[in-house]
């Protein structure tokens, strides 16, 4: 029997999951040593990988992440099994946004079409928001106008950010949107910042006013809105809408303290995002009042070695 | 725009009939339709049909000078003339479309990579005078299997063609007309033949050699093999498309081993008709 | 032609001191890089590929979207440097084009586009090193970071490149042997132990072919192996980093498994 070797890793290696691999049998018993557990019944969560076999397609039913061949329920992507009494589903670590009906997303508009914008909001395809589905001009509850198709690109045109909720998907499994709350529309006194989607978790509200002045708006498609404070009474104006400012162009006059709080929670995201930490507003908080206590400048928070710092203190705080 | 695909009844039908060992044209699926090779008035001159697949061939020789790399060597450069059978825009304009690639890259595999023609032979004069081969496929009309039609044409005008004799007296080069002293063949290696396979997403159904058009265009997988009647393998080539079972692969490779055999027969044989023919005329 | 390197010498060793069957030192690297939603960075020995892959998102030519599935795309870049003749290739050159389509008809089958109607998943090659093997490096680094990208997959897809000097099969080519030799590239799924890709450019005896093409089945094997354990120790250190963080439902996963001080490379 022919053995296949590899050549020896150097010792240093920093990336450790490259160990080199003699493919004798007892190397295959070690890698198979956690399958043995039967995470099924251990109700748990276990790690697969693409192609890595469940269980028999007789006792599941096989969910998203998996594909059933051979009477075998198998993984197709990387990530953690779950189990709801007999469906067995894989979660995969890291995708694209996956829309659900009710979810609060950012989006940028893409193309105005006749009655409708596309809009990018990190999912495997632009969502569509209909005329129909925004608040228009002039009272909320009106009929839409053939004037108010013309004049579309002046409620939103290519490049605008918006947030919106999801309301319905289109049966090719495109997400339709909608803006018509006082709390959605378009976004402006701020920066975007784009985090994987995963790492935003369902919270109560998803509209989040730091008291350092700053307010975030965590879209569970990854895209996150860092704005400046907008007080309750100043989004609503009068009549309970006014369009102008619904759909201004033009930012606020933002302070320079604002301006460096808004920096400082984007960075805190940015260094939180790529640690891998899901975001909530506690976390924030606690990250923000680091920083702050740090005495350092917002810049200094992309060092590594102060990122580095920042996420062990918050894991360790919580 | 896309390219008109197969209606659904049409395919529907096809993989039908294909499931019980049953092809269009009334071939078995590891039948090659025959291959029909007409010659030209001119040594060289080949046209090759594989049904209504077409491709015309033709060999030029003419000196130059040798690189100063290889003055030793002859070269040989091979132009393809794709046009009728690029059908309305598979691709933006000025781009190659993913079979022509295939096809390029195919033939420049089986009919130069391999050696089919003995480079040094082609050397008269080393660093000075060197016989310089054109070949030129022109693809007339593709009824499936562009490919192998191609290949088969190529290799068959490569043994058709004849060069002058020439004379070399010190750094003097003397060519002979044909009519002075009979012309002499290219020293080829040897043949390579190449087989194209299909396989279809159902794996009932068995893999198909020599494609039909639609039987390609409905495939999930071309598999193919060039090789010589001495059981040498030139290009194995299978990109993509259907997994398959190694001791599928190997099967397929056996299949076209006989069919290689078989070919070079024929063609041999067409060949031998071919000079006899022309002898009668010379003589 | 000739080479005034052995291939094999009597004592059995390469020229790079390898046995023959002794496959390249292989790292994976599966880290984050810029905004692609998946990149592996591969190494066989001293040739290096970076893929990264987009998607699916939605397709930018209204002509690629197929109703039914999603649209694959792949693009070959071929760095001038990664040779020891710096050269520049264009994109319309034939074998990058050839390649960019090998690595797209490869996946297609293995890739569940069915899922993802209407949309495109681009996949960008870039080519940094060449030392042979260059085909078994991009598709080995295209499944994983289409695995790191989170898109289904039916399996993975392992790529192997073997030889054969006069009768002894070799495998893992470097680019001295590639020359020299003829060689082969399988790709295969290890779940089934089918074969989505086979190549060979060399005259080769059937016989021969047979030895090779069976051997670089099994070293697939092996290489299925390390690019396992590389996407489990990414999974785990990201589940442990996420499960590092508050309120998270009830996953509790592995989170000793790595330690905190692995998250720091990510």
């Amino acid at each position: 029997m022919i053995t296949f070797t590899s050549f020896p890793v150097p010792a240093d290696d920093t990336y450790n999951g490259a160990h080199s691999h003699h493919p004798d049998v007892s190397e295959d018993v070690l890698m198979d040593l956690d399958d043995d557990q039967d995470p099924l019944e251990a109700g748990g969560s276990k790690l697969t990988y693409p192609g890595e076999s469940l269980t028999s397609s007789q006792a599941y039913m096989r969910g998203h992440g998996t594909y059933v061949e051979n009477e075998e329920v198998i993984a197709s992507v990387a990530g953690t099994m779950e189990r709801v009494n007999k469906l067995v589903t894989v979660r995969a670590v890291r995708t694209r946004y996956n829309p659900e009906v009710g979810d609060l997303v950012v989006g940028r508009i893409t193309e105005v079409q006749p009655r409708r914008w596309k809009v990018d909001a990190n999912s495997r395809q632009d969502a569509v928001l209909m005329l129909s589905s925004v608040n228009l001009p002039g009272g909320v509850q009106r009929r839409k106008l053939e004037s108010d198709e013309l004049q579309m690109r002046t409620f939103f045109e290519e490049g605008d950010l918006l947030v919106a909720e999801v309301q319905a998907f289109f049966s090719d499994g495109a997400m339709s949107l909608h803006t018509r709350s006082l709390k959605y529309g378009k976004l402006r006194n701020g920066q975007l910042v784009t985090v994987p989607p995963v790492l935003v978790r369902r919270l109560k509200s998803h509209f989040i006013a730091l008291p350092c002045g700053v307010d975030l708006i965590l879209g569970l498609n990854g895209y996150i809105w860092v704005s400046k404070h907008v007080k309750a009474s100043d989004q609503e104006g009068e009549e309970g809408f006014d369009a102008e400012a619904v759909y201004s162009n033009q930012n606020d006059y933002i302070d320079d303290l604002t301006r460096i709080a808004i920096s400082r929670v984007t960075n805190i995201i940015r260094v939180l995002a790529a640690h891998f930490v899901p975001l909530t507003d506690t976390l924030l908080l606690e990250a923000y009042e680091w920083t702050v206590d740090q005495e350092g400048g917002a810049k200094d928070l992309l060092q590594e070695d102060v990122g580095d710092a920042l996420v062990a203190t918050i894991t360790a705080r919580l | 725009m896309r390219p008109p695909s197969p209606s659904i009844p049409e395919k529907e039908f096809l993989v039908a009939s294909l499931k019980e060992s049953l092809r269009l044209d009334g071939r078995l699926p590891l039948e090659t339709r025959t291959p029909i090779l007409t010659f030209g008035p001119e040594l060289g001159w080949v046209e090759c049909a594989l049904g209504k697949t077409r491709v015309v061939a033709e060999v030029e020789g003419k000196m130059v000078k040798p690189t100063p790399e290889r003055p030793f060597e002859g070269s040989s450069r091979y132009t393809r003339r794709y046009r009728p059978w690029r059908r309305a825009s598979t691709s933006p304009v000025g781009r190659a479309s993913d079979e022509e690639v295939t096809i390029t890259r195919m033939l420049d595999k089986v009919l130069r990579r391999s050696d089919a023609v003995d480079k040094e032979s082609l050397c008269i004069l080393a660093g000075q005078r060197v016989w310089h081969l054109r070949l030129t496929l022109h693809f007339l009309s593709d009824a499936g299997n562009m490919l192998d039609c191609a290949c088969l044409a190529g290799i068959v005008a490569l043994k058709h063609f004849r060069r002058p004799d020439v004379e070399v007296i010190g750094d003097e080069v003397t060519v002979h007309e044909p009519t002075e002293r009979a012309p002499i063949p290219l020293a080829i290696h040897h043949t390579p033949f190449c087989f194209t396979f299909a396989f279809f997403p159902d794996p009932s159904i068995p893999p198909v050699i020599d494609p039909s058009q639609l039987e390609q265009r409905l495939s999930a997988g071309l598999l193919s093999v060039a090789l010589n009647a001495q059981r040498e393998l030139c290009v194995v080539q299978k990109l993509g498309g259907v997994p398959l079972d190694p001791d599928d692969v190997l099967k397929i490779v056996s299949v076209a081993v006989q069919k290689a055999k078989e070919l070079n027969n024929v063609v041999d044989a067409r060949l031998r008709e071919d000079w006899e023919a022309r002898k009668v005329e010379v003589t | 032609m000739g080479s005034r390197v052995e291939i094999l010498n009597d004592g059995g060793f390469r020229s790079d001191g390898r046995r023959q069957f002794e496959l390249r030192d292989m790292t994976i690297d599966l880290s984050q890089q810029g905004q692609a939603d998946g990149c592996a960075v591969v190494t066989h020995g001293l040739t290096q590929v970076l893929v990264s892959v987009f998607g699916p998102r939605e397709a930018k030519m209204r002509s690629q979207t197929m109703h039914d599935r999603a649209n694959i795309s792949v693009e070959v870049n071929v760095a001038a440097f990664s040779t020891g003749e710096r050269r520049k290739r264009t994109r319309g050159d034939k074998r990058i084009l050839e390649l960019a389509a090998t690595i797209k008809s490869t996946f297609e089958p293995v890739v569940q586009t069915n899922l993802y109607p209407r949309s495109q998943i681009d996949v960008y090659v870039q080519v940094l090193q060449q030392d042979g093997g260059l085909l078994q490096a991009c598709i080995n680094a295209t499944t994983l970071a289409l695995v790191n990208a989170g898109i289904p997959l039916l399996d993975f897809v392992c790529a192997v490149s073997g030889g054969v000097h006069s009768t002894s099969p070799l495998l893992d080519l470097t680019l001295l042997e590639e020359n020299d030799i003829p060689n082969v590239t399988v790709a295969m799924m290890p779940k089934t132990g089918k074969v989505t890709l086979v190549t060979m450019e060399t005259r080769l005896h059937v016989d021969r072919f047979e030895e090779i093409f069976r051997l670089a089945g099994d070293a697939g094997k092996v290489i299925h192996g390390e690019m396992k354990n590389a996407v489990r120790s990414r999974t785990s250190a990201l589940v442990a980093a996420m499960g590092s963080g508050p309120r998270v439902g009830g996953v509790d996963v592995a989170a000793d498994k790595d330690g905190d001080d692995r998250m720091n490379e990510y």
